[in-house]
């Protein structure tokens, strides 16, 4: 790694959280790994946030959570976006867009 | 909070145990995983677990912020604060329940006494639209004047103010079935207006009150159904004797209604077209008669009680035009009558010392328990310090300790509802208890049932005095230093000194004042009792009767075995305060004020009165009230210092005000035959007034009340008369006494005020015992360091006591000097008020400090004792 991972943008984690769950159901390790992995480990998601960033997003009503079997057969708890979720999903990810073409504008033209 | 957010609240609330291990399972998954991966990558089984758990950080610090994520961390501390505050009353339970007992004492007697305030001013009649009644009188050099029959009928077709109206007389005082009853002769709308209908039969209406003396009938509360009828549903056509007077029962009213007053409430309604026949005196629809009527109208909704005022004034100013100059209206008064008592700011003003007292009794305990937190706060000094060194946060601190007040004031509040409960139904029961027994019947109590505005006051009461004595001390021990607290220091050196030693200040200052009152009333009870009334009262009857009846009682009481003696009185000696005319012994010469009284010639023999010097009324002058008089000692002295008055002529010069009509105008002058010995019937604010001017009147006179003398037992006499001049004169006694319940009657308020103030000052000065108790208790916590090394200094226990005594003797001096000027200042506000009250006696003033002085060093002796026995070794070891 030839620079320090990044920190998430407060809120951010949100985003990348719905957007990860969009493919389909998944477990919170399989979340980190997948917005690690995409990012080439540019993000990297600490445990400390994610829990409580998906308990806290299961409360919104965007995902919901309900125990599985994971990949090598052990329980595990999976998270899906909900009909919310997706449309929260969409909002965010325009949000997300407007404001970082916005900045983007900023840093070329200011 | 959405719907999804509520679920699963509930459900982490309710399962917690599940909700536990499925996070901690969750996290546990995640940690494994990474296990897995790191092993992947070639690690050992022993680095892979350290790696991953190094990675992941604390699983408790992990699962706490999901458990706030999830927002059961409120609930979860919240239990934890509870269980920890539980757990710290275990260790101290005289703490709370010292805590528990004086705010739920102080907050009882408050509720009791909003509770009492409430059923009198607050809570409006169970009437229709209570708010919108409103009752008027107009003012004319500076009096106030009730409207004529001709006036109301007239204002009550022209006025565009009121959309409906009432008249009603003042309330009367008669029997019926043997039992005193409030009578109140109304116009026959009154039930209709006020939305009242019939437990059982009719109410009265319009046409009852059609014409003068038609319809002579009666309709009677349901509580007089029940207690004198039985309930007994054939009530109704039944006739009884109201006044002597036979009226036919028609209803009962619906249960609960006892009228527009609870001071006393009514009893029975009859047709105010009965007046002439039910009351004596002026007939009320003769033309231009005297007589008035209370005005009771409902305000139409699109006026304002200014623009009522206006409107009515001009009204007045019209209809009162053709009188002489004074008294013609000026000014109109319109009083709500929503209420018992309406709530204006003279009603709040005479309110405001009781007000004053009980909160003081709430706040001095606020000021105790905030004392005592603050004393337990500094005791644990230490636990908290090292709790704010590892970092726990001030907030979550201040959080626990205010749970822990929280948890005091709720069961403080629960206890105090009893206490209230109990309070009223204590006093209510000791007031029939301790009340003249023939006083009883007169006294009716408004019902007092906690309602929500009741419960309302006790919950914000509570919650504030469970903040105010919470708050402050919590946020004062946790406002500790830190840096001095990690090099061990956990005595604080932010002495709150100024906050805490006002706060006992205030509290001497209140209890002295209270206590400074309580003996000056208890003392001022003790000589009115020793006043000698200088009449003979043992055997003495009294009565008050229809002047109708007069002659016909006069003859069964002459036949009656057990009658000795006769008299008449304008107006009956103790029963009531008798009027004063200005009387002067040359015409232009200086006038003294002396109350008269028509009395017949028995009178002096009656009461044992000797006349002194000249002679008694001769049953001539008696029979024709010719112009003479008989003066008391005293006024003789008065008047004629040093000489005989007998012969002399006296001139009366009655106030303007007096109708010109009245007997008091009948003479300008008149001879003084006699002079009386000097008797104590009516008080007045320094002491009996003994100067007294009798002039001669029959026993029959109009207007008097009658006098007897009985042989043998008073009681089963007073009965026997009873029966005796129910037959004479069926319904025509109003009222039958013996003279010595007077006595006990007069006494009663003094007993009264003296019993409340006597238990509010007590209880003030148990609450100022405590909060000394603590605040020294506190100073030697505080100082304990010091006075181990006075100690190791050599000085001895005798030594320390004196130096903790004299601190709270220091704080003392400053209550005592701001309590007894505040009973000062109280005397003189108050004071003059109140008849006979001494309320500058000295004996009271010294009796109150002394009592707190000696509170205060007793409540200082135990923490003193205590600091007398600091181990200094220890104590210095300790830090």
């Amino acid at each position: 790694m030839a620079r320090p991972p990044v920190d998430l943008l407060q809120g951010t984690l949100d985003l990348l959280i719905l957007r990860t769950l969009r493919s389909g159901p998944q477990h919170g390790w399989a979340i980190s790994e997948r917005i690690e992995q995409i990012s080439q480990d540019v993000l990297q998601v600490n445990q400390g946030s994610l829990y409580p960033a998906l308990h806290r997003l299961e409360h919104q009503g965007w995902i919901r959570a309900e125990w599985g079997v994971s990949e090598l057969g052990r329980r595990a708890r999976f998270y899906e976006l909900t009909a919310a979720g997706r449309k929260q999903l969409q909002f965010e990810t325009e949000l997300w867009e407007r404001t970082s073409a916005a900045i983007g504008r900023v840093l070329k033209f200011a | 909070m959405t719907l999804t957010d509520l679920r699963l609240r509930l459900r982490a609330l309710v399962f917690r145990g599940r909700a536990e291990r499925e996070l901690l399972e969750e996290l546990e998954f995640h940690r494994e995983m990474q296990h897995r991966r790191l092993r992947a990558t070639g690690l050992d089984d022993a680095d892979a677990t350290r790696r991953s758990r190094a990675r992941f950080g604390s699983t408790a610090l992990v699962a706490d912020e999901c458990r706030d994520a999830r927002g059961i961390g409120w609930f979860e501390t919240l239990f934890q604060d509870a269980r920890y505050a539980l757990r710290s009353f275990r260790r101290a339970p005289m703490f709370a329940l010292t805590v528990v007992a004086t705010i739920s004492l102080g907050l009882g007697l408050n509720t009791a006494v909003f509770t009492i305030f409430n059923a009198y001013v607050l809570k409006p009649f169970a009437v229709r639209d209570p708010y919108s009644l409103y009752s008027f009188e107009y003012q004319s050099a500076g009096r106030f004047h009730r409207v004529t029959w001709n006036q109301y009928e007239e204002l009550r077709r022209d006025n565009r103010i009121f959309t409906e109206m009432f008249a009603q007389r003042r309330q009367l005082i008669t029997r019926i079935e043997g039992h005193t009853a409030f009578a109140l002769l109304v116009t026959g709308n009154y039930f209709r207006m006020l939305g009242i209908d019939a437990a059982i039969g009719r109410t009265l209406e319009p046409s009852d009150t059609a014409t003068p003396g038609a319809s002579a009938v009666v309709v009677i509360s349901h509580a007089v159904w029940q207690q004198h009828f039985g309930g007994d549903p054939r009530i109704v056509g039944r006739k009884i004797l109201v006044q002597g007077h036979p009226c036919e029962v028609v209803g009962v009213a619906r249960e609960g209604f006892v009228g527009l007053d609870f001071s006393p409430s009514h009893d029975i309604w009859l047709p105010i077209t009965l007046q002439h026949q039910l009351e004596d005196g002026a007939d009320l629809f003769a033309p231009n008669s005297p007589a008035t009527v209370d005005v009771i109208g409902r305000l139409d909704p699109a006026v304002t009680t200014r623009t009522a005022e206006a409107a009515l004034l001009v009204w007045a100013k019209a209809a009162t035009r053709t009188l002489p100059e004074e008294d013609r209206a000026t000014n109109v008064w319109l009083e709500s009558r929503s209420s018992s008592i309406p709530l204006t700011p003279m009603v709040i003003f005479a309110l405001s010392p009781i007000a004053a007292a009980f909160g003081l009794v709430l706040l001095i305990a606020c000021a105790n328990v905030a004392n005592m937190m603050l004393a337990r706060g500094m005791a644990r000094q230490r636990e908290i310090g090292i709790r704010l060194t590892l970092g726990a946060a001030r907030r979550r601190l201040v959080r626990q300790l205010v749970t822990e007040s929280v948890m005091l004031a709720v069961p403080a509040g629960l206890l105090g509802f009893v206490v209230s409960r109990l309070a009223i139904d204590a006093s209510v029961r000791a007031m029939f208890a301790t009340l003249p027994s023939e006083f009883t019947e007169f006294v009716r109590v408004a019902p007092l049932p906690p309602d929500t505005r009741v419960l309302a006051f006790m919950v914000i009461v509570a919650v504030l005095t469970g903040v105010a004595f919470g708050l402050a001390p919590a946020l004062q021990t946790t406002r500790s230093n830190i840096v001095q607290m990690a090099r061990g220091d956990f005595g604080s050196d932010y002495g709150p000194w100024r906050l805490r030693n006002a706060l006992v200040v205030g509290q001497i200052t209140a209890s002295v004042a209270l206590l400074i009152t309580a003996t000056v009333l208890v003392r001022s009870a003790q000589h009115v009792a020793r006043i000698d009334p200088g009449l003979r009262t043992r055997d003495v009857v009294t009565i008050d009767a229809r002047d109708e009846a007069r002659p016909r009682l006069a003859a069964a009481l002459q036949a009656s075995p057990i009658v000795s003696l006769i008299a008449s009185a304008s107006t009956i000696p103790l029963d009531a305060t008798a009027p004063e005319v200005g009387a002067t012994v040359s015409p232009g010469g200086d006038l003294v004020r002396i109350r008269y009284r028509y009395v017949s010639s028995s009178y002096f023999d009656l009461f044992d009165l000797p006349v002194l010097s000249g002679r008694t009324f001769t049953p001539d002058e008696a029979r024709a009230g010719a112009p003479v008089a008989i003066v008391s000692a005293s006024a003789a002295a008065r008047l004629w210092p040093g000489a005989s008055p007998v012969g002399q002529t006296l001139h009366l010069v009655p106030d303007r005000r007096i109708a010109a009509t009245a007997r008091i105008r009948r003479f300008e002058t008149v001879q003084v035959v006699g002079v009386s010995r000097d008797y104590a019937a009516d008080l007045g604010n320094s002491g009996p007034m003994t100067a007294a001017i009798h002039f001669p009147a029959d026993v029959n006179a109009p207007g008097s009340g009658l006098i007897v003398r009985v042989i043998g037992e008073p009681e089963a006499a007073r009965r026997a008369l009873t029966i005796t001049l129910d037959a004479a004169a069926p319904g025509a006694v109003q009222q039958i006494h013996k003279l010595q319940e007077f006595v006990a009657g007069r006494l009663y308020p003094f007993r009264a005020a003296y019993a409340v103030a006597a238990a509010v000052g007590l209880l003030a000065l148990l609450l100022t015992i405590t909060g000394v108790y603590g605040v020294v208790s506190y100073l030697v916590t505080q100082r304990a360091k010091e006075i181990s090394i006075r100690f190791a200094l050599g000085a001895d226990v005798g030594k320390i006591v004196t130096l903790v005594v004299r601190h709270s003797l220091r704080l003392a001096w400053l209550g005592l000097c701001a309590g007894t000027l505040i009973a000062l200042g109280g005397a003189r506000i108050f004071g003059w008020r109140v008849m006979m009250l001494k309320a500058f006696d000295p004996f009271s003033y010294v009796a109150g400090i002394l009592v707190v002085v000696v509170a205060c060093v007793v409540a200082s002796c135990v923490p003193a004792f205590r600091a007398s026995k600091i181990d200094p070794m220890q104590m210095l070891r300790a830090d």
